[in-house]
This record gives C-alpha cells, sequence and structure tokens, in this order.
C-alpha cells in the first residue's frame, strides 16, 4: 500500500490545487449569506491530507532507494519535454516540511484573520503556494522548476497584494513581482542555453554532463551566472533584496510561508544545479561573495531596523546568503540541512511576532516592553526561535553552522570570519528584538496584552516543539557528526561568538543606563543601515531611471517619428488632392489647352527620333 | 515641292485656329476658331488628295463629308452659345466657369 502510495506522490500538489479552487465559491462575491470561513478549513483538510499521504511516503521511502517517474508533457519534432520526479528521501522529508509549515500557517491564518472577510482569496493563494512548492521539491527537471517558480512569483505578487486598498501594499507586490521577475528572467536565459549544451533538463542528466563535459570558461561562466540570477532575486541576496523588505506588508501567515520556504525555492534549485556551478570558479567566486555581503550587510541592516515585521526579514536575507556560500563552496547537502533546521526556527520568530502584533496593534519596535510577565508562551517560543537561529549547542542550526565552518576553515579561513560575523550580528540582533519586546518599561501601546487565541498559540507551540527535537530529528537523518570527530576549537568559536552576541545585546538593551533609543555616535552610519543601504534610491537613480527615460523616449520616437512618418504620408496625400483639384478650373479653354499640350508632348515623343532625324 | 507648302499653310493655319480657340474671350469666336481648324483640316486633306491621290481624290471626298459635318457643327455650336446667352446674357467664356472643383 505505501509503495502505491509512493507511485501517486503527484497527488500532493493535487490535493493543495484542488483546495485552492475549493475556497474561491465562498469569496465575498460568490457567496453573500455565510461568510468566508468554509474556505479556510477546506483548504486546512486539504493540506492535512497532503501532509499524511507525505507522512507515509516518507515512512516508506525511508529505507528504500529513490523512484523516478516521468510524465511527457510536450512532444514537438525534435524537442521532448518530459515532467521528470524524484521519490527521494529528501524530496520527501521536503515535502513534509512544506505541507506541515503550510497546516501550521494555515491554522494560525485562522485565528490571526479572524476579523477579515478574504479568506477565499488568501487561503487560496496559500495552497497554491503549497502546490507550487510541492511541486517544485517533486520535480527533478530544471525546466518545470523554472515554471514553479515563475507562478510562485505570481502567487507572491496576488499574496502580498492581499490588502490591496493600501498604498504600501501595491508598491510592495509590484517591486515584488519586478525584482523576482528579472531574476527568473535571467535563469531563464541559462534554462534555455543549457538544453542544446546538455540536451536535457533532468537534474540528474545535468549532473552526468556537468561532470564529463569540457565547456568553454566562457560559456560555462555565463551560463553559470544567468543560473544564478534567478535564485538571487527568489532569494533576496544584494542587490535584488528591497522586495523582501517591501514583502513585509502582507499578511503575517503569508509571511511565515515567505519567510521560511518561498525564499527557500531559489536555495533549492541552486542546490539542484550545484553540479554545474561547479563548471565555473568565477561563478562560484561570485556566489560567496554575493552571500557573503548580503549576509553580513542584511544582519546590519536587520540591527538598524525598528520594525518589528522587518528586523526579521533581514534576517532571511543573512541566511540565505549562508545558503548561498555553502553552495558556493560546493556543500549542497549542508545548505538543505541549513534551510531545514533554520525554517523551523524562522518560523517560530514570525509566529511569535504576528501574535504580539495582533494584541498590540504597531509594529515599532521602540513602543513595545515589558510583556514577559504577560506572554509567557511568546517568549519562550521567541527564546526558542533564538536558540535554534543561532549557532548553540544542541539545538538544530548548530549542527549546520558547525558543518559549514569545519569544510571552510580547511578551504578559506576569511569565510569562517564571515560566519562568526554573521552568527554575532544576528544572535544580537535577534536578542534585541527580545529583550526590547519582553522587556523593559511596559509602554502604553504593550500595557494590555493577552496571549493569543488557540489558532495562534497551537502551531507556534507545536513548531517549538519541532525545533526542540531538532537535534534528534537529525541524529535520525544521520546528518548529526560523531561526538568524537567534533572539531571543538571551532565548536568553541561558533559557541562564544552566539554567546558574544546575545550577551552584548542583553548588556545593552536590558541596561536601564544605555538610553532608548539607541543612537549612535556617528548618526549617518545608523541611518545609513537603518534605511537599507538606501536601496531604494539607489534603483530609482539607477535601473528605475535608465528604463524610464528609456520608455519616455522610445514612447516620444513611437508618437512623433513612426507615427509622423505614416501622418506624412497621409497628409502628403491629402494636400496634394487639395491643390491639384485646381486643375480643374471649370474654363474650357484651359481644358483645351490641356488636350493640346498632352496631344504635343505624345506627339513629340512619337516622333523623338524622327526628329533626331530630321535635324 | 508644293504638298509641303500647302501642309504648312494648313498647320499655320491650325495654330492659328488652336491660338483663337484657347485665347478668345468671345464664345463665338471660339466657335469661329474651331472653323478655322476644320479648313485647316480641309486644306490637308484636299492637299493630300491632289498629291498623293490623284487617280482617287479620296481626300476630296473626305473634304466634302467635313464641310457638312462643320455646317451642322457650327449650327448646333451656335445654338448652345445662344442657349447659354439666354440664360446668362453674356457669351464670355471667363463667365463660364462654373463646372469647376
Amino acid at each position: 500500500m505505501l509503495e502505491s502510495l509512493s507511485q501517486i506522490i503527484w497527488l500532493v500538489p493535487c490535493y493543495a490545487l484542488l483546495g485552492a479552487m475549493l475556497a474561491v465559491p465562498w469569496s465575498p462575491g460568490l457567496t453573500r449569506q455565510t461568510g468566508p470561513r468554509p474556505a479556510g478549513y477546506i483548504s486546512i483538510l486539504m493540506t492535512f491530507i497532503a501532509l499524511v499521504h507525505s507522512l507515509l511516503v516518507l515512512s516508506y521511502i525511508w529505507q528504500h532507494p529513490a523512484i523516478d517517474l516521468s510524465f511527457p508533457w510536450l512532444q514537438a519534432a525534435d524537442l521532448k519535454i518530459d515532467l521528470d520526479l524524484k521519490i527521494s528521501t529528501v524530496n520527501i522529508a521536503a515535502l513534509v516540511l512544506i505541507t506541515g509549515l503550510n497546516l501550521a500557517a494555515q491554522i494560525y491564518a485562522v485565528g490571526y484573520l479572524e476579523r477579515d472577510w478574504g479568506w477565499a482569496r488568501f487561503f487560496s493563494l496559500m495552497a497554491l503556494f503549497e502546490a507550487g512548492l510541492c511541486t517544485l521539491v517533486l520535480c527533478n527537471s530544471l525546466f518545470f522548476s523554472y515554471v514553479v517558480l515563475e507562478i510562485l512569483t505570481l502567487g507572491t505578487y496576488l499574496l502580498i497584494g492581499y490588502w490591496f486598498n493600501q498604498s504600501l501594499v501595491v508598491t510592495g507586490a509590484r517591486d515584488a513581482f519586478l525584482t523576482k521577475r528579472v531574476g527568473d528572467l535571467v535563469l531563464l536565459m541559462g534554462v534555455v542555453a543549457l538544453l542544446p549544451l546538455a540536451g536535457s533538463w533532468n537534474y540528474d542528466d545535468l549532473a552526468q554532463w556537468a561532470a564529463t563535459t569540457d565547456l568553454n570558461s566562457t560559456a560555462a561562466t555565463l551560463l553559470c551566472l544567468a543560473l544564478i540570477a534567478g535564485p538571487l532575486g527568489k532569494c533576496a541576496q544584494f542587490p535584488l533584496h528591497l522586495w523582501l523588505d517591501e514583502a513585509m506588508e502582507g499578511p503575517i501567515p503569508a509571511t511565515i510561508l515567505r519567510n521560511t520556504l518561498v525564499v527557500s525555492t531559489g536555495a533549492w534549485v541552486l542546490v539542484k544545479v550545484q553540479p554545474i556551478l561547479a563548471l565555473s570558479p568565477v561563478a562560484l567566486t561570485v556566489m560567496v561573495v554575493v552571500g557573503s555581503l548580503t549576509a553580513i550587510g542584511a544582519s546590519l541592516i536587520a540591527i538598524a531596523q525598528i520594525d518589528i515585521k522587518r528586523f526579521l526579514s533581514y534576517v532571511v536575507s543573512a541566511y540565505m546568503g549562508l545558503v548561498f556560500i555553502a553552495v558556493g563552496t560546493g556543500q549542497g547537502e549542508i545548505a538543505l540541512q541549513l534551510i531545514l533546521t533554520y525554517t523551523f526556527a524562522m518560523a517560530i520568530l514570525v509566529m511569535c511576532v504576528g501574535g504580539i502584533i495582533l494584541n498590540n496593534v504597531t509594529q515599532d519596535l521602540t513602543q513595545y516592553g515589558g510583556l514577559w510577565s504577560r506572554r509567557p508562551i511568546s517568549g519562550l517560543s521567541y527564546l526558542v526561535g533564538i536558540v535554534s537561529l543561532i549557532a548553540l549547542p544542541p539545538f538544530g542550526t548548530f549542527w549546520a553552522w558547525l558543518k559549514l565552518t569545519e569544510n571552510l576553515a580547511v578551504k578559506s579561513p576569511l569565510l569562517v570570519g564571515v560566519l562568526l560575523l554573521v552568527n554575532l550580528l544576528t544572535a544580537f540582533n535577534v536578542t534585541r528584538g527580545f529583550c526590547l519586546i519582553f522587556f523593559g518599561e511596559v509602554k502604553p501601546m504593550t500595557r494590555r496584552s493577552p496571549e493569543g487565541l488557540w489558532a495562534l498559540v497551537l502551531p507556534m507551540v507545536i513548531t517549538v516543539g519541532f525545533a526542540l527535537h531538532m537535534s534528534l530529528i537529525l541524529k535520525q537523518a544521520n546528518l548529526l557528526p560523531n561526538f568524537a570527530d567534533i572539531n571543538w576549537n571551532l565548536s568553541l568559536v561558533l559557541i562564544m561568538s552566539s554567546l558574544i552576541g546575545i550577551g552584548s545585546s542583553a548588556f545593552v538593551y536590558l541596561n536601564p543606563t544605555i538610553a532608548k533609543p539607541v543612537r549612535l555616535p556617528f548618526s549617518p552610519v545608523q541611518n545609513f543601515f537603518a534605511y537599507d543601504l538606501y536601496t531604494d534610491k539607489f534603483y530609482k537613480i539607477t535601473i528605475v531611471a535608465i528604463i524610464d527615460s528609456i520608455s519616455r523616449l522610445i514612447n516620444w520616437f513611437d508618437k512623433t517619428v513612426v507615427d509622423g512618418v505614416i501622418n506624412l504620408i497621409g497628409i502628403a496625400t491629402i494636400f496634394s488632392g487639395q491643390s491639384l483639384k485646381y486643375n480643374v478650373s471649370g474654363q474650357t479653354q484651359f481644358y483645351v489647352l490641356s488636350i493640346v499640350l498632352g496631344l504635343t508632348l505624345i506627339g513629340a515623343l512619337l516622333s523623338y527620333s524622327l526628329l533626331g532625324q530630321a535635324f | 515641292m508644293q504638298l509641303q507648302y500647302c501642309l504648312i499653310l494648313a498647320a499655320a493655319l491650325f495654330c492659328i485656329g488652336i491660338y483663337g480657340l484657347i485665347t478668345s474671350r468671345n464664345a463665338v469666336r471660339v466657335l469661329m476658331s474651331i472653323e478655322l481648324l476644320l479648313n485647316a483640316v480641309n486644306l490637308n486633306l484636299m492637299g493630300f488628295s491632289n498629291y498623293l491621290d490623284p487617280s482617287n481624290i479620296r481626300g476630296q471626298v473626305f473634304a466634302i463629308f467635313v464641310i457638312t459635318i462643320a455646317a451642322a457643327e457650327a449650327a448646333v455650336g451656335l445654338a448652345i452659345v445662344l442657349a447659354i446667352y439666354r440664360n446668362r446674357e453674356t457669351t464670355d467664356m471667363e463667365q463660364f466657369n462654373l463646372l469647376k472643383w
């Protein structure tokens, strides 16, 4: 039975799609009487079915080799595009992670969107995301990965634009769509260029091809850079990172999904094409540099944020930067492990912050304080989020950090420094959030702050449970290092960096003698990071300005020159008609003159040769 | 070389007729110019029939036809001029430019 279930694993995305379609009839325009709640319940049911299916298949595939499925999609002339599915432990585990987290986010949304009418739209889109993510991890073909990435880009646009009567939501959704789209389009160039080179889009075939090919190094570099560009936009890496900041205008339950999984879609593709990326040392260097810059830059930006959602969104960019570093140094497995453990930590943090926003309205960190005594569950969950996010044993993410640093210590000690710095900064940042929200004086906005309803707390606490058991889960998957093999020096340095981050942050923000809000002695630096390196201005004066002026120029050219030439022909015809009609003078004698002149002319032409003979 | 002179005279007469046809303001003088044209043609016909076809003189037969047709044409022409004159009370060709653009 389990085997047949694994043969029909492709049903998992279909459940979600079915849920997406079934939720639609409860749109306010269609169901006018009974309210939108059944849409959410149906979607949750479908997600639950998908989760159970994935779990059953996971238990089967755990002891069995991977299964390859292939469905023909298109066959035209020499081109044959198959939808290849791969059912392996990693893929199904990712499936479980996606459906599980989506279940949590949807239950959370039941509580969070209590006073909202747009459930049909919201849950449809969440289900669409689930379907897309499931298809992405199942499909074993770069082409279909690209297809799904594009569908998810559209989904992001719609989901961020959920409350579209707010102007910042509209601009945020626009930026998210365009920024991710640019990356996707460059990725498309890579995907298209790959087919004539490799002859297949199947990831296994691509890996085989990459192992044996002797591709021209320039071609390899360009190809790999194109393949990186897609994930670069998806993972909100420098310089395509602004969209994630603006995407925080969307509803929190969607943010749970986006901050954890949607940004990881790029990383997933990146891990999958890693064998190809290995062809070009330049591309690998670019990845590592981009990842490092993003990780450090985003961590610094995060520390300077006062928006409770945005200080987490930059952590997302930073961690995706770490994934870039991991893939850039050829450690795809560790990248996946990092995504797994990071996902839980970030989900906890976002859920916790969302619950706090719901009851305190404000998102301004400086308006918070003193919630610890009244929000213990949120506080404890946040603490678990912190410790599972940074490198602190025995919690989950530490092991990924450790493996990463161990491997990097051999190759490039500089990157170890980057990792330590990022860890320290992230620890400082999330602890800062913790201290500002839960400690300090009670502020007017936080005077009355009850714990959230069960629907908000339950998914958070369950996720906390998973995060706390992450090390055991990793042990089951044989992902923990042997106790004897652990590099104690590196572990110690990592733990030290975490502790310094936490400690210094706690010292600054729990110390009443330091004035709040904290001002750096040199305020331009603080503003520089608080305004996100002025990225929006940078976009505006570079790419947006160029495209805008070129568009205006082309519009002008089209309206004057191109239209003008055609209009000129018409005008010339009208003018000639209007002026030539005066030949019809009404004078009979003038007509006779024309006839005589015409006849004379014809006669002269006919007798031209004779005239030549005469003289 | 008598034929050429005859033809040149006829051509000159024709050109004079054309000049009169185009420049006259009086409609009757236009008809008179047309008569000049026709007579120039008749001169041609006579010349050709004399010098090229003395035995059959088909040109002379043509000329007779032309004279009769010219008489009928002049009659109809004068009738038209009279009809116009009744309406417009003038025979000035420059007043007859009603059918223009």
